[in-house]
């Protein structure tokens, strides 16, 4: 998931497919900044070395007194 | 007397209980110390000295009558305003909740009351625990006290430079990537982020659910230890909350470190991130003086910390986002700069990379935490730099992630940091000492032991 071709006119039609329509220019350079470090970040997780048993950290349960 | 403003909770509760020192006299004491300094350190977002007074009466007519309510009973503290306090407003540091008033006590503000604490007031934030510090916001950044124009840490940064001031003797701050610790680390003081679910945060405004937790900010490990004793404790009414018997942090403070097996994770600071050399000297030195009295130092090896901070930040961001996406639909204008941008990053992370980074969460936190079979504490560093100048965005943003604090609201342990000395000019330093699940006891018997064999915490900031 490469974002050296994600520009500030791909994170503004992005911004507003989810709503964030009220942003400033200064906002979506903020928001562009923000998408590529948190892709970044995604890309240095070892995802890869996951296999089906490992669950997320917080599931769903029922306390039996309830 | 030694000077109030000074004295650790256990010395002040000794005084008060038995009436040598009047919850009174010693409010008063630290109300004008707040009045006197904290135009310049901005610990303080709202200062309560009337709440105060009224506190510390009620504190010695129970007191004079016998009714000792315990080691708090009269003793000042203050709170990160991101806890409700009933009646007062809880802004987050941040114009879009400056009207929030709160309704009820957060659990820990109850536990505090209920202890017969007193009340000083809200303190300063990075706006919503996550963006500081801040120019742009309706009030001013909390500043080091050790010199006010560097950085003191945060989110939790009134907390830590009120608590270095000597305007309290302790606060309450939240942690998240590192939040209770990052200004303990500044300020030289310390910080506990204790067991994931083990103090309540009903009542806190939540940055990220899955790793927030609320700790205390105290000068001594002794103070921390009985302040954890007094907010621990299961909450049916929050869901993260831990049915564990909690308290008992005090037990194990005094025993030593001999022949205890203390496992040094070197790599976060010379490999992984490489600390500034006075840092890692502090560190170094710190772990040379544990083996004096007599532990065992090892080296340990887990994961990168890349990849623990990338974990971190992506259910963060993640799980903060949900929480912000109205707002930054409907007022994006009214946050910071650096609070907007920071939970933006949120905004585009795919559901399954979400849970991915939960998943492999519970991994990293099981092979960390397999690591304590061979030893009973792990010790690290905190910050990898000294506190920079406030007035530095490019190295304010440069050493912003540069720390080994949010590895462990992945794992979930107990987490310390303890002062580890002085840099050159005279800023503080500092390291963090950490546990097994459930272990805070055996953390701050540790911690204890260093604090004990050193003077650090009997130096204090020259507030000119």
């Amino acid at each position: 998931m490469s974002d050296d071709n994600l520009s500030l006119d791909d994170i503004r039609r992005m911004a507003a497919e989810i709503g964030l329509s009220r942003l400033t220019d200064g906002h979506l350079q903020e928001l562009l900044r923000a998408t590529r470090t948190a892709r970044a970040r995604r890309a240095a997780l070892p995802f890869a070395n996951l296999v089906p048993a490992d669950e997320p950290a917080h599931v769903f349960r029922l306390e039996p007194d309830r | 007397m030694t000077d109030l403003a000074w004295l650790t909770i256990a010395e002040a509760a000794e005084l008060l209980r038995g009436r040598k020192l009047s919850p009174v006299e010693y409010a008063k004491a630290l109300i004008a110390r707040v009045e006197k300094h904290d135009r310049k350190l901005n610990a303080f977002l709202r200062f309560t000295p009337d709440l105060a007074l009224e506190d510390a009466r009620r504190a010695e007519a129970e007191i004079t009558r016998g009714a000792w309510r315990g080691p708090l009973h009269g003793v000042p503290y203050g709170l990160k305003d991101i806890v409700d306090y009933a009646g007062l407003p809880t802004t987050a540091h941040s114009k879009i909740l400056q009207d929030n008033v709160a309704t009820a006590d957060a659990a820990v503000a109850a536990k505090l009351k209920a202890a017969g604490g007193v009340f000083m007031g809200k303190l300063s934030t990075h706006e919503f625990a996550t963006g500081g510090p801040s120019f742009d916001l309706p009030w001013p950044p909390a500043r080091n006290p050790w010199n006010r124009d560097h950085f003191c840490g945060g989110s939790s940064s009134g907390a830590g430079a009120a608590t270095a001031a000597g305007f309290v003797p302790a606060a309450i701050g939240t942690d998240t990537g590192g939040s209770v610790r990052n200004p303990a680390s500044m300020c030289g003081i310390a910080g506990m982020k204790a067991t994931y679910g083990l103090v309540s945060r009903r009542g806190v405004i939540p940055l990220a659910y899955s790793l927030d937790h609320v700790g205390p900010l105290t000068r001594t490990v002794r103070d921390n230890a009985l302040m954890l004793d007094l907010i621990a404790s299961h909450d049916p009414l929050d869901p993260g909350s831990v049915e564990h018997a909690a308290g008992g942090y005090t037990a194990e403070l005094g025993r030593g470190v001999k022949g205890l097996r203390i496992g040094v994770i070197r790599h976060f600071y010379t490999h992984d991130m490489k600390a500034d050399p006075e840092v890692a000297a502090g560190i170094e030195a710190a772990i040379r003086k544990l083996a004096e009295l007599g532990a065992e130092v090892r080296e340990i090896q887990t994961a990168p910390l890349g990849e623990y901070n990338a974990c971190n930040r992506t259910i963060l961001t993640s799980e903060a986002f949900a929480l912000h996406e109205k707002w930054m639909r409907e007022r994006p204008q009214d946050y910071g700069a650096l609070a907007r941008e920071r939970i933006m990053a949120g905004a585009f992370v795919r559901a399954a990379d979400y849970i991915n980074a939960t998943r492999l969460r519970r991994k990293m936190a099981d092979a960390f935490h397999a690591l304590f079979s061979g030893i009973d504490v792990a010790v690290t560093a905190s910050s990898m730099d000294p506190p920079c100048r406030i007035d530095d965005p490019k190295t304010i943003e440069y050493t912003y992630g540069r720390q080994a604090r949010a590895v462990f609201n992945i794992t979930g342990g107990p987490a310390l940091s303890v002062p580890a000395g002085f840099n050159e000019a005279g800023l503080p330093l500092g390291m963090q000492i950490v546990g097994k699940p459930y272990g805070e006891a055996m953390v701050y018997r540790v911690a204890h032991a260093y604090e004990q064999a050193t003077d650090w915490v009997k130096r204090h900031p020259p507030l000119a």
